[in-house]
């Protein structure tokens, strides 16, 4: 076998091109990366908001919370449905919630308005909400023009900090006392108030969009879809948390994979040829070293080794670097339109190691492909080449 | 015979190579299309956006509605020539629940009035006016799904729950490129009648037609102004401004496109300027040679830069000749039809296919610029020192 | 002839004074000629021979204009070509100075009438004018029917043929010519060397030619070695 030192020379050698190649070939490596962190950052945020042990109820036919309305008199139906857990008091732990988008002026922008999902809860929403945790101030007490703002909001729209106060709508101003997060996802987009309070300021009386309940375990979710839905009249729908997020965040998340697709496609396609161009020069550069080899004694199969070896060396140079830019973008926060409600969401790049780990493969592999054909042409010289003056 | 030929001639050298870096300019070339012309199809509905007509909202939220009573009080503000009044009812096919197209409900004589870029046949406009049930549906939509004038379509209702049957009264077109053409439009009276009395009287949204597009948002001040004090308010703005912030909200995405759009210039320039440097490294003898007869060092810098022209300007000129017809032929009608709601006019504009042919002939300029002032610095005897 | 009489009737063409030639390499100084003495009579034909390292590629560089001297006279048909600047020692090489290279001399995309007129493109020539000079010069090598050809279809006593076609197709004073038979076959030398004793003996070029092949040399009319940068006769 010939010495991985002889490759790692031979491209030290050529420092510009060398360089050039791994630079192709590391900036498509860090587009994909990034473009998939998005997208699990995006999966994450959207999807990290649910949990397996919590079920959604909705109208039958709605697609999201916010098309959704039921009647506060089911609460108590849904509430007495097997599979639901009580808490230590006996009463069941569901939440009732009023959802709605708003406009509300961006700041940083002129006037610019753009949406803000506010979430009105009863107190029994933290219950529900284990991973909500309040970071500054206290949660809203009910029946109080109190709200809390989402970390992925605070100072970004008018008036959404602490001590200060924006209006939901007009004369119905309300007092931001606390900041929560939720480890990443969307709900630190969201404003979250008294239920009371979100139902006269939007006229929702006698109405919530949703029930978030827990239940005891995961699997007790069929047996409470099956009681949800068996009564027509109600025209109830019933998912688990996970899997209303998922459909939610499915489409913006497909759509960035699938742009992250395309454009990987053709800057990887550009690479390779790069990648390819180059080890062919190289090869033909070297055609008296090769044949040397192989007068050395050296077989045809170590010296397409060799080359191929070389090549993934030149690519995964280059993939480290792309990776390691992508990893900066971990520090990036992205603040899109989530498709499916319309509201303004913070998004961050994943540094997820599987979506890294799998970009510098492909970095490797782009190298591979780019260098198979210009590994064979070396490994066809012949020794006598080695005499050719 | 100039110097400027010879190095067009030069290209072909290595015809591998060369082809090799004419592919993949080429295929960054089609990708520089496709990508900008995303951006561009976005940002083109905003600048097509009407400017005579302003759109009215509740202030606090799209998804709450108006009372009716509004749209008369509007038509009283000074400045303000038709109003008509739509609302947003989200229906599905249950036979494809994955597609999704607009259904709105609107009063048919003033809704053509004001939307006056939807062309639909007279006698389909009478048709639809005289049935309930009926409705004007987009031809691309109409198309895709194979519906015919007087079919009887079923849709599921997502807010207002239960199966809706409409009638296919209509099929229109648009003479603006960037109306979409994926919208069912129904009768506003057969959603009012068939939902609660306590949600009856109510619209989406209110759009005017202005007298004075240069007053537009003064008017659309007017209108607010008139309801500010009531229990609901408004929100109006020229239907450009709604446009834009619309835009402002996928500006992040938008921005993304343009980094990745960088990128790839980037990755272009690598590629033309690796391929051009060692073409250069690798002809130096005869550059010696060269010099030798007599040729000055600028001679050398303009025989190298010719060669980086021409090879970006073929590269330009081949990416165009595949990736126009495929973005302009093949993906144009795709995107229009599967992504309408997005990509309502998906074409090439000739100013992008100017802009391509210039970036990538600028690009081969620019990457032959250090190796042509690396070649010309060379000293005559070192030059001929070289050999191969 | 005496040498009086032969001197007045030819006169010198090249004539080197004192000439040294150093390079520095890092901190050493090599000197890789040594105050040498030279003089070339126009319409003569002389070899410069000497072991690797003799300094003798050097040598020809100064006479043929591509280099400068450290110190030292170089002139050439009454011009001081040691003092000019490289802008100008390019201009005087394309109307006193024809090459001919041991290898890769002709560009492998154009043909051979494109090669030779090569050097006039230079001379701002009219595209008609430059052809016909071209075809004069391909002929004067008996390569006529080989103008439209590409060097890659031609053999290599043929490619070194048209490159003395382009040597005089500026009708220069001087051929310098580095080790012009190196690549070649022993047939295909002999044709070039014969070549360029008819461009000495009928056409009066001064010809300067660095070699390593006994053959060549017994084609001069002077032959002078070369040793660790001074010349031995």
């Amino acid at each position: 076998m010939i010495p991985l030192t002889y490759n790692v020379r031979s491209l030290l050698i050529r420092k510009t091109t060398t360089v050039a190649t791994a630079l192709g070939i590391g900036l498509v490596v860090f587009v994909l990366a990034s473009a998939f962190m998005l997208g699990t950052g995006i999966t994450k945020t959207m999807v990290g908001a649910g949990r397996s042990d919590n079920a959604i109820v909705l109208r039958k036919g709605s697609d999201t919370e916010m098309a959704s309305s039921l009647e506060v008199n089911t609460l108590g139906l849904i509430g007495a449905a097997p599979g639901v857990k009580h808490s230590n008091a006996g009463t069941s732990l569901l939440s009732g919630e009023v959802v709605i988008v708003i406009a509300q002026d961006k700041l940083g922008t002129q006037g610019q308005v753009s949406n803000v999902l506010v979430r009105g809860v009863p107190a029994t929403a933290l219950e529900v909400r284990p991973e909500v945790h309040v970071i500054a101030g206290h949660p809203p007490r009910p029946g109080t023009d109190e709200v809390m703002v989402g970390k992925g909001l605070r100072g970004k729209f008018a008036g959404m900090d602490l001590e200060q106060s924006f209006e939901l709508k007009k004369n119905r101003p309300v007092k931001v006392v606390g900041i929560f997060e939720s480890g990443g996802s969307s709900f630190e987009s969201e404003v979250w108030c008294d239920v009371d309070t979100a139902r006269s300021s939007f006229g929702r009386d006698g109405l919530v969009s949703s029930v978030t309940v827990r239940l005891d375990s995961p699997s007790k979710f069929d047996a409470f879809k099956a009681t949800m839905e068996s009564d027509k009249r109600l025209g109830l729908e019933a998912l688990t948390e996970t899997g209303y997020y998922e459909k939610q965040s499915s489409g913006t998340a497909l759509f960035i994979k699938i742009m992250g697709g395309v454009i990987v496609f053709f800057l990887s396609g550009g690479a390779m040829i790069g990648a390819l161009i180059t080890m062919l020069a190289a090869v033909s550069q070297r055609q008296r070293e090769i044949g040397t080899l192989r007068a050395l004694g050296f077989s045809r199969f170590s010296i397409l080794t060799s080359f191929l070896l070389e090549s993934s060396v030149l690519s995964l140079a280059g993939g480290l670097l792309g990776i390691a830019c992508a990893l900066c973008m971990s520090f990036v926060k992205l603040s899109m339109m989530n498709f499916a409600t319309w509201q303004e969401v913070t998004f961050s790049f994943d540094p997820n190691p599987a979506v890294l780990l799998g970009s510098l493969v492909f970095g490797g592999l782009m190298g591979i492909l780019g260098g198979f054909y210009p590994a064979l042409r070396a490994a066809s010289v012949s020794p006598i080449e080695a005499m050719r003056g | 015979m100039g110097l400027v030929t010879i190095a067009v001639r030069n290209i072909w050298r290595n015809k591998l190579r060369t082809v090799l870096t004419l592919s993949a300019v080429t295929v960054l070339v089609i990708f520089f299309l496709l990508l900008r012309t995303v951006i561009w199809s976005w940002t083109a509905s905003a600048e097509q956006g009407a400017r005579d007509r302003i759109g009215t909202r509740h202030k606090v939220s799209f998804i709450m509605q108006l009372p009716r009573r509004y749209v008369e009080e509007i038509r009283s503000v000074p400045g303000v020539k038709q109003v008509a009044h739509a609302s947003w009812f989200g229906a599905k096919d249950p036979n494809h629940t994955d597609d999704f197209f607009s259904t709105i409900a609107v009063e048919p004589k003033e809704f053509l009035e004001v939307y006056d870029e939807i062309k639909v046949p007279k006698d389909q406009v009478e048709a639809w006016k005289q049935d309930r049930q009926g409705a004007i549906v987009g031809d691309v939509l109409a198309k895709k799904r194979g519906w015919k004038l007087g079919q009887k379509v079923v849709l599921q209702g997502t807010i207002y729950p239960g199966d809706w049957e409409f009638h296919v009264s209509g099929i229109y077109t648009a003479d603006s490129p960037t109306v979409d053409r994926s919208t069912l439009w129904f009768q506003y009276k057969y959603l009012d009648e068939s939902r609660a009395p306590r949600l009856q009287d109510q619209v989406g949204w209110i759009m005017a037609r202005v007298d004075d597009p240069g007053r537009a948002a003064e008017i659309a001040k007017a209108v607010d102004k008139k309801f500010d004090d009531r229990d609901i308010q408004t929100l109006s703005m020229s239907e450009r401004a709604l446009q834009a912030s619309f835009l402002g909200m996928v500006s992040a995405i938008l921005r993304l496109i343009d980094v990745v759009s960088f990128v790839m210039v980037l990755i272009m320039g690598l590629i033309l300027g690796n391929t051009i440097a060692m073409g250069v490294r690798e002809r130096t003898h005869e550059y010696g040679v060269l010099r030798a007869i007599g040729f000055l060092p600028k001679h050398i810098v303009l025989f190298i830069l010719s060669e980086g022209l021409a090879l970006g300007m073929l590269g330009g000129l081949i990416g165009l000749a595949i990736g126009y017809p495929f973005v302009q032929k093949g993906m144009g009608p795709a995107m229009e039809e599967n992504m309408g709601a997005f990509f309502a006019f998906f074409r090439v504009t000739p100013e992008l296919v100017v802009a391509s042919f210039f970036l990538a002939s600028g690009l081969g300029l620019a990457a032959a610029i250090i190796p042509a002032r690396t070649a010309s610095k060379l000293e005559v005897v070192s030059a001929l020192r070289r050999v191969g | 002839m005496s040498d009086a009489e032969k001197g007045a009737a030819k006169g010198t063409m090249i004539s080197l004074e004192k000439v040294r030639k150093s390079f520095t390499r890092g901190r050493e100084q090599l000197d890789v000629l040594a105050g040498l003495d030279l003089k070339i009579e126009e319409g003569s034909f002389d070899a410069l021979m000497g072991p690797s390292g003799s300094g003798k590629s050097t040598l020809l560089n100064l006479i043929a204009g591509l280099d400068q001297p450290t110190s030292g006279k170089v002139i050439i048909g009454g011009a001081d070509i040691g003092s000019m600047n490289e802008g100008q020692r390019a201009g005087w090489r394309a109307s006193n100075i024809g090459f001919v290279f041991q290898t890769y001399n002709l560009m492998p995309v154009l043909t051979a009438v494109e090669n030779v007129e090569l050097p006039l493109l230079l001379a701002k020539l009219p595209a008609a004018e430059r052809r016909k000079r071209a075809e004069i010069a391909l002929r004067a090598v008996g390569l006529e029917d080989r103008a439209g050809h590409l060097p890659s279809q031609l053999s290599g006593g043929q490619e070194q043929r048209v490159t003395i076609a382009r040597a005089i197709v500026t009708d220069p004073k001087i051929i310098v010519a580095d080790e012009p038979t190196g690549d070649l076959d022993r047939t295909s030398a002999d044709e070039i060397l014969k070549l360029l004793e008819k461009l000495n003996t009928e056409f009066g070029k001064t010809i300067v030619m660095v070699t390593h092949d006994p053959a060549a040399a017994e084609r001069a009319k002077v032959v002078h070695r070369l040793d660790k940068g001074v010349l031995a006769n």
